[in-house]
């Protein structure tokens, strides 16, 4: 019985949470989407502060946790059907798909091993512009260089962890931002990647004769073209989602974690920091990649701008927000910074305002982030 | 003689600009032993740990670990080879878990690669899990308490907690010797008293385990090295029993200081 009600509760919980998202999706006007956001605030700041309530939703949520993912994933798999006569709502939930992907793959340097990477936006954009090209010039399929960019994105990472490895904290973050600017120059200046013009005409995807220009009708409903996009990222992120859990719970993670917390003890229990580093660079850059490359094939149209130093910026603020070393912590993180500016178009101007505010909010009131990271259970 | 040698070092030095380190040692540990490293402070103890753990490169002279020469090792290597430390100012992993700390000192014992990982999840799982278990006996092997206590952040603990973590982590590597950097640095007489009970089991346990132990307070040294070994300016000065370098006048010098002629 006592069981029963918690499935209850827990479900209509997240049943609130989730209409509340929904709401936000559709909302318009400053104030509703404004008041929107101080109500999950201030519900959030009571929550965490009652020891009680919080020790109670932990509890429902660990002894049902199959049946919670589950309608997780309903709502999420359901999300465009629900939208479906929003397609902007849609296309910004493929956005936030983007930061997550990306999100999640920098928390393995920047959560895990504390490698305070800034050259996302280089990974990026050469998983875009090798797809890119190889689809323009080449007229392979999408479906072969999807993992083409992704693996152009990890011989990336890994070339540049290795000068990387010669410098440490804050100097490894001063080479990270000066090779992130580099890429960002040659691809404006080589005439082969088309210069500041970028690359155009990149075809949609497709499968067999299906495009994913078009739109797409399940079960009578006829979803909108930007639902293709949305699904496609959604697979990348559950399977970056899977290879994160499983990285951090096995030898890596530890070693990533002892040589955030201390290099030369790490050293000292026979992990070998260079080799480890190096790994957190390259598996991250191929996640990246394969986002990059989405991204291209969405848009159809890519340009250095795309890449520029911001981006990167924006997504560690994602990780920093979310919580370091916490997979789901990061996805909220990248929901939340993606959506929030995206929706309150007043503040797109200022947004780098808006993101350092965040940054010092976040550093000294929960350092950690939304969600710190776990102790891990080997139960 | 040098056939049952663990470690032996010939003519080993190393200067920082104009000072003299570690200044052509030669030293030798066989294998099973306990061996007391003494000295004044700056006599070059901890530095002569860094080099032969592979933390610091030498500029002369030889390292040889298990008849191997490891003068040119990566620190990771020569763990790897069979070699484990603590630290003067323990080093744990902070922001982890006290079984998190122990199963790290594992990492050379599980096989698994990116690929196992990636693809081959459940053998990865298998292994992290038994290190876990193993992890766990050794941590109740020394204390029941720290047993119970293994999902608690290693920053929580009190002294001579964190510092038995950090013996724990270093045995889980299965070492052939075991290098102790003062481990009674910041404790209690009690929590003294407790550690070398602990190193009296480690003893028990591993009874083909060499030990190098570096200490200040001689009643640790006297209960427990089978053999000691003073060291002076970087250099060696002296070695012998307890008793005979206790009574040794070069010893007490050096400590001292020089004793005054009409004294």
């Amino acid at each position: 019985m006592k069981r029963l009600q918690d499935i209850f509760s827990l479900l209509t919980l997240e049943t609130v949470f989730f209409a509340v998202v929904l709401i936000f999706l559709e909302a318009e006007g400053v104030v509703p989407i404004l008041s929107i956001i101080l109500g999950a605030v201030l519900i959030s700041m009571v929550v965490t502060r009652l020891e009680s309530v919080n020790i109670y939703l932990q509890r429902i949520f660990q002894e049902n946790k199959r049946l919670a993912v589950s309608w997780g994933i309903l709502f999420v798999v359901g999300l465009p059907f629900i939208l479906h006569d929003n397609p902007y709502a849609i296309h910004m939930m493929f956005l936030a798909g983007l930061y997550t992907a990306l999100a999640i793959g920098l928390d393995f340097q920047v959560g895990a091993a504390n490698l305070v990477n800034f050259a996302t936006a280089a990974d990026y954009g050469i998983g875009a512009y090798a797809a890119a090209m190889l689809a323009v010039y080449f007229g392979w399929s999408f479906w072969v260089v999807l993992p083409l960019g992704g693996l152009a994105a990890a011989l990336f990472g890994f070339l540049l962890g290795l000068p990387t490895m010669k410098t440490k904290t804050y100097y490894l973050s001063l080479v990270t931002i000066a090779v992130g600017l580099i890429i960002y120059l040659l691809l404006n200046n080589f005439s082969w990647t088309g210069g500041p013009n970028g690359i155009a005409g990149i075809p949609f995807p497709g499968i067999g004769s299906f495009s994913f220009g078009d739109s797409l009708t399940i079960f009578g409903v006829e979803l909108p073209f930007q639902a293709n996009f949305y699904y496609l990222i959604l697979g990348v992120v559950a399977i970056e989602f899977v290879v994160a859990k499983r990285l951090y719970n096995s030898k890596i993670g530890l070693a990533w974690n002892a040589i955030r917390d201390d290099e030369i003890a790490a050293e000292c229990q026979g992990i070998n920091v260079t080799g480890c580093k190096i790994m957190a660079f390259y598996t991250n850059a191929f996640f990246d990649g394969l986002a990059g490359a989405i991204y291209a094939f969405n848009v159809g149209f890519i340009s250095p701008e795309n890449f520029a130093f911001m981006l990167s910026v924006i997504v560690i603020t994602m990780v920093l927000v979310g919580g370091m070393g916490n997979t789901v912590g990061v996805i909220f993180g990248a929901l939340i910074l993606t959506l929030i500016p995206e929706k309150f178009q007043v503040v797109q101007s200022y947004r780098l305002w808006l993101f350092a505010l965040i940054i010092l909010v976040m550093l000294m009131a929960r350092p950690k982030g939304l969600f710190p990271q776990k102790i891990r259970q080997y139960a | 003689m040098s056939t049952s040698a663990i470690l032996q070092t010939r003519n080993l030095s190393l200067s920082f600009g104009g000072l003299k380190a570690v200044d052509e040692v030669d030293f030798q540990v066989k294998a099973g032993e306990t061996v007391g490293l003494i000295g004044p402070n700056g006599s070059g103890k901890t530095t002569f740990f860094n080099l032969i753990s592979g933390i610091y490169k030498p500029d002369r002279g030889e390292i040889l670990f298990n008849k191997e020469n490891i003068k040119d090792c990566r620190a990771f290597e020569i763990t790897r080879k069979g070699l484990a430390r603590t630290f003067q100012n323990n080093r744990l992993f902070w922001q982890l878990s006290v079984l998190d700390n122990v199963i790290i000192g594992m990492h050379k014992k599980q096989k698994a690669r990116l690929f196992d990982v990636l693809f081959r999840y459940r053998r990865v799982l298998d292994e992290l899990k038994r290190c876990a278990r193993d992890s766990l006996d050794i941590l109740g092997y020394f204390s029941r308490e720290l047993r119970d206590n293994h999902h608690r952040f290693v920053v929580d603990l009190p002294q001579g907690d964190r510092r038995r973590v950090e013996i724990c982590r270093a045995l889980a590597s299965d070492p052939k010797l075991l290098l102790l950097d003062e481990p009674s640095a910041g404790m209690s007489p009690d929590e003294t008293e407790k550690l070398m009970d602990d190193i009296g089991k480690v003893r028990q346990k591993y009874k083909d385990l060499s030990i190098i132990i570096i200490e200040h307070d001689m009643g640790v040294i006297e209960k427990i090295a089978q053999r000691v070994i003073v060291f002076n300016y970087g250099r060696k000065l002296t070695e012998g029993t307890f008793a005979e370098i206790s009574s040794n006048p070069a010893v007490l010098e050096a400590y001292l200081g020089e004793e005054e002629q009409d004294a």
